[in-house]
């Protein structure tokens, strides 16, 4: 891993197109201010984490019996129209 | 999409099978990219995202917007791009139900398998507005 050291104020700049600046540290928060283009997706690393421990949790290795959802009394008629006709192709 | 219809001796209900790729995986199981989605009418709205080539592993998935109408996944411009979509209508949305015991299950907003309708393929997608979101928001059970 590089290891750089920066100032408050301070920049680094990735494959010339993705900056990330040192906006300010405050005890022991740093904020980062971060710019790249719409096609770089940026998430904090809990995002990715939290997520794959909750398809770890959710995976099956038995086909359990599918719980009954009362679908009728939530499923509103904006809901009803819109992803339900295409949804029957998949 | 590859589909087919089967239907088994002992029910009389038609079972959609459709081949679906996942070129990266699912987050945290990226080697798995062959997977089914069954769907058999009895255990509607739920449906299998199962492993091709493990039939004992396997996903429980829904489309997110019956259980939550307000639903608004904001998908990353990268991940509409990778999957090829040039319409919102050629999306298919696959939300990973978590069963905690049998009288409570969640459903993961935060992360949902995009599949493209056409080719089959899909994505789990991290959304842009993924914060809005829980990855354990309660499903109604009856």
């Amino acid at each position: 891993m590089l290891i750089l050291s920066r100032k408050s104020g301070e920049s680094i700049v990735i494959d010339g197109r993705i900056h990330l600046k040192i906006v300010r540290v405050e005890g022991d928060v740093v904020k980062v201010g971060i710019e790249a283009p719409s096609d770089v997706p940026v998430h904090r690393q809990e995002v990715y984490d939290e997520i794959q421990r909750n398809n770890k949790q959710a995976l099956t290795t038995q086909k359990a019996p599918l719980p009954r959802i009362p679908l009728a009394k939530i499923k509103s008629p904006a809901a009803a129209a819109a992803p339900a006709a295409p949804s029957k192709s998949l | 999409m590859k589909c087919m219809n089967t239907i088994e001796t002992e029910a009389p209900a038609q079972t959609l099978t459709c081949e679906v790729r996942l070129p990266m995986g699912i987050l945290g199981f990226e080697q798995m990219k062959h997977y089914l989605l069954i769907a058999n009418p009895e255990e509607a709205p739920f449906r299998w995202l199962q492993v091709k080539d493990n039939p004992s592993l396997a996903f429980v998935v829904i489309d997110p917007f019956l259980v939550v109408p307000d639903y608004h996944p904001d998908i990353p411009q990268s991940d509409v791009e990778f999957l090829g979509l040039d319409k919102p209508e050629e999306a298919a949305l696959l939300n990973i139900v978590t069963l905690h015991g049998s009288n409570r299950a969640t459903i993961n907003l935060k992360g949902p398998v995009v599949v493209n309708r056409n080719t089959g393929v899909g994505k789990q997608v991290i959304l842009a507005n993924a914060a809005e979101y829980s990855v354990q928001h309660p499903l109604p059970l009856s």
